[in-house]
């Protein structure tokens, strides 16, 4: 275990956690602006990776081809794909999602999940079950040393270009017209359609910008790992999904810090020992306790009534926090406690439950020290890790509690 | 107006228990016919294999019809239940516990898996709970074939045991006691008819429970979520117990019909839970009609039995079709949901929608308050 090999997976780890951040963009405008998970998206993804890699085959690129015009040849290549995934997100938005907007949650819902295996369906009958491998003629393959670990330079760059990307959108949304108008619509689609806002047109261009996205992750995804399979969107959808709720669904900067921790979460997962991952455990119930013993009851003491705040009430709300679960259980059992003691003591349960979960899985970690994780259970982490944020911080780690429209 | 149009409305405006006989004659001479040569064995397969997706159905439908939430990962209570009827009764672990525990038990821990996917998410809007199941249908079949030591693997699980009605020493002491042949055979249930009607026995049941259910207290509160959550939490139905009820229910059923998949196949590897399983019995409820279940049921045995039925009479879908299969599902899916998202049977409550304006329909409802006014009849949704 050296450093090294910490600084090389964390890199590894940024890169995968670019590429779900590409994903996780149209995820979350998508669910900022429609409140509507659009699960064709992972589709779309692949659909990015393959027409790069069948219009480089068709271009002709072979062994003979120089490392030049390889480089330009992919280029084209990319903005073809990224031309072909804005047209199809474009193309499923008009024909599947739109004139179904406004019925039942479950209808647009059960669309996207056909449109998602059609197009998955129709990527294995054109292109086959195996998975397509990308002519790189080893050239994405060169590699340089950052801090003493072999990182390839290809890696790097995707990082680079994936931040150049992110602020280019934070200036679409931020800075120009057709983002205020969508910052506006997902606010309030009817005021922003009362104010002259063209809200059809506005959450058309919010597909068109996140498939866009998507597919140009699909386009490095296919350079990074030199292939790409017709299912690989599935799984890469639902853990672009995943980042985006943890940092916080319809968040943008959410989505990107939740990808970033997720990628580097996958990769330490499963390349260092056990004994070194327990030291994230560690981290993780010292805030934890910090939380349970000053942060929670401060914060609960804020929500009383400053006429009802008196010492011995204050004391009462501390008293749980710091006494869970005893004085917690009590509380929640006794008929006579008010609103806000019952709140708090069922939080204090939850805080104390999380606070042993942790500590539990340090000392698993611990007794374990030199093992590690095989490959195979990496995509479990992602399942995991949306289950904890979904019990512990539903809202996510940037995002804020929002009220369902009345 | 056409003439197809007459002959469907002729046909819709016939008694429900016309249908009713109608299904369970066709179900009780598959096995006849078979019986007298008439019908080949591999339609018996068929038909378990159809009567087990209509138990999926029928539970997925719980959720999506009556509750209104997606559950995107239901295979994965099936494979809860499988997997746990494989390990306690074959060769693996040597155990052989008795069939009615096992049912009983795979139910029980489908259950609790619903539990665990439904408690975290319930209390948040139903989108997620789409992508937690999802999620944690492909934990399971991961867990299912990386867990080498408990579950084979990819390899499966091999040889599980026929299900004994009775107990080994009880039906020796019916031999002994001179019982008739034909009685202490069917008490071990290995033969394709026989598995038949074991499946078909735990579909008529779960019919007239699901039945039952839905006219009740909680069937109504689920539809009243399902048509408008705000406006019912406001009437004092606890949202979140009332879902979470829902969902660990349907996964029990998942859990049976899992239980008995892996008794008549007596081999259960991961392949059989894989996500497309839960698309396939997503498209059969969308299909056939959420929250109606004589739809939901002549859904799942369109889609499994059709396609077999016009391979076996002709030669148009061969192999070729089984490429296609899962892209007309989701074409299937999205058009259904399209053009007539109340599926092939409406629930009552889409038929009177769809019907507003048309004056028999109108006069239908009409009699029908009519008669709850008098106290004659329960309102029917």
């Amino acid at each position: 275990m050296s450093i090294e090999h910490v600084i090389g997976l964390a890199i590894s780890g940024l890169t995968v956690g670019m590429i779900y951040a590409l994903i996780a963009l149209g995820y979350t405008m998508v669910y900022g602006v429609l409140e509507f998970i659009n699960f064709a998206h992972g589709e779309v993804f692949t659909v990015g990776g393959y027409v790069m890699t069948a219009s480089l085959l068709g271009l002709g690129v072979s062994d003979k081809t120089s490392s030049v015009w390889f480089w330009s040849l992919l280029v084209g290549s990319a903005t073809a794909a990224v031309v072909a995934t804005t047209a199809l997100g474009w193309l499923v938005e008009r024909i599947a999602y739109r004139p179904l907007r406004g019925r039942p949650r479950l209808i647009p819902l059960l669309s996207a999940i056909g449109v998602s295996i059609v197009l998955q369906q129709l990527i294995l009958l054109i292109f086959g079950g195996a998975p397509i491998v990308v002519p790189t003629l080893g050239i994405t393959a060169a590699s340089v040393t950052v801090f003493g670990a072999r990182v390839r330079v290809l890696a790097l760059m995707i990082i680079g270009i994936s931040i150049v990307l992110m602020i280019a959108l934070t200036w679409l949304v931020k800075g120009t017209r057709i983002g205020k108008a969508m910052r506006a619509t997902s606010q309030d689609m009817e005021a922003a359609e009362m104010m002259g806002i063209n809200t059809n047109r506005t959450i058309a261009f919010t597909f068109v910008v996140g498939s866009a996205l998507a597919g140009f992750g699909g386009v490095l995804v296919a350079l990074y790992y030199g292939s790409l399979k017709y299912s690989d969107g599935f799984l890469y959808g639902l853990k672009a999904f995943t980042a985006a709720v943890l940092g916080g669904i319809g968040n943008i900067p959410g989505a990107v810090l939740g990808s970033l921790l997720l990628g580097v979460a996958e990769n330490f997962g499963v390349g260092l020992d056990l004994g070194f991952l327990a030291w994230f455990f560690v981290a993780g119930l010292v805030a934890g306790l910090f939380v349970q013993f000053i942060v929670a009851p401060r914060r609960r003491v804020e929500h009383i009534a400053v006429q009802a705040r008196t010492e011995k009430y204050v004391r009462e709300v501390y008293k749980i926090y710091w006494f869970a679960p005893y004085l917690a259980v009590k509380r929640v059992l006794s008929p006579r406690t008010d609103a806000l003691l019952s709140v708090s003591s069922r939080h204090a349960i939850r805080l104390l439950a999380g606070n042993l979960l942790l500590a539990a899985m340090a000392g698993v970690f611990f007794a374990n020290s030199t093992a590690r994780f095989a490959a195979k259970w990496q995509p479990v982490i992602a399942f995991v890790a949306l289950v904890f944020v979904l019990v512990f911080r539903p809202t996510g780690i940037l995002g804020e509690h929002v009220a369902e429209k009345v | 107006m056409d003439r197809t149009t007459t002959i469907v409305r002729r046909v819709s405006s016939l008694p429900n228990w016309v249908f009713v006989l109608a299904a369970l004659v066709a179900a009780i001479a598959v096995p006849l016919l078979n019986q007298v040569g008439l019908v080949d064995t591999a339609w018996v397969r068929v038909g378990i294999r159809s009567m087990t997706y209509v138990l999926l159905a029928l539970g997925l439908n719980l959720v999506m019809g009556e509750t209104g939430l997606l559950n995107l990962g239901y295979v994965a209570f099936f494979a809860v239940g499988a997997y746990t009827t494989a390990l306690l009764s074959s060769g693996k672990f040597g155990l052989q516990y008795p069939f009615w525990l096992l049912i009983v038990l795979s139910m029980l821990l489908a259950m609790i898996a619903g539990l665990m996917v439904g408690l975290p998410t319930l209390r948040l809007r139903g989108d997620y709970l789409a992508i937690v199941t999802l999620a944690f249908g492909e934990i399971v079949r991961l867990t299912a074939q990386n867990m080498q030591s408990v579950t084979n693997g990819p390899n499966g699980i091999t040889g599980i045991y026929p299900p004994r009605l009775v107990t080994e020493g009880l039906s020796e002491r019916l031999v002994s006691s001179g019982a008739p042949n034909w009685l202490t055979d069917i008490l071990v249930i290995n033969e394709p008819i026989e598995y038949y009607f074991m499946v078909l026995i735990f579909v008529i049941l779960t019919i007239v429970l699901l039945n039952n259910i839905k006219k009740s207290r909680i069937g109504r509160a689920w539809n009243a979520l399902r048509e408008d959550e705000l406006a019912a939490s406001s009437m004092g139905i606890n949202a979140s117990k009332l879902k979470l009820l829902s969902v660990v229910f349907s996964a029990g059923i998942g859990g049976l019909a899992g239980s008995l998949y892996a008794y008549y196949s007596t081999f259960i590897n991961p392949t059989s839970f894989l996500f497309m399983q839960s698309v396939i019995v997503v498209c059969m409820v969308v299909l056939g009609g959420m929250g109606s279940i004589p739809g939901v049921v002549l859904g799942a045995i369109v889609l499994d039995a059709l396609p077999q039925a016009i391979r076996e009479i002709s030669s148009i879908l061969d192999t070729d079709f089984e490429t296609y299969r899962m892209l007309v599902f989701g074409i299937i899916i999205v058009l259904m949901v399209m053009f007539r998202p109340e599926g092939l049977v409406p629930n009552a409550l889409w038929r009177r929608e769809a019907h507003e304006e048309d004056p028999h329909e109108l006069e239908r409802t009409r009699q029908r308050l009519f008669d709850l006014e008098e106290g004659h009849q329960d309102l029917e949704v």
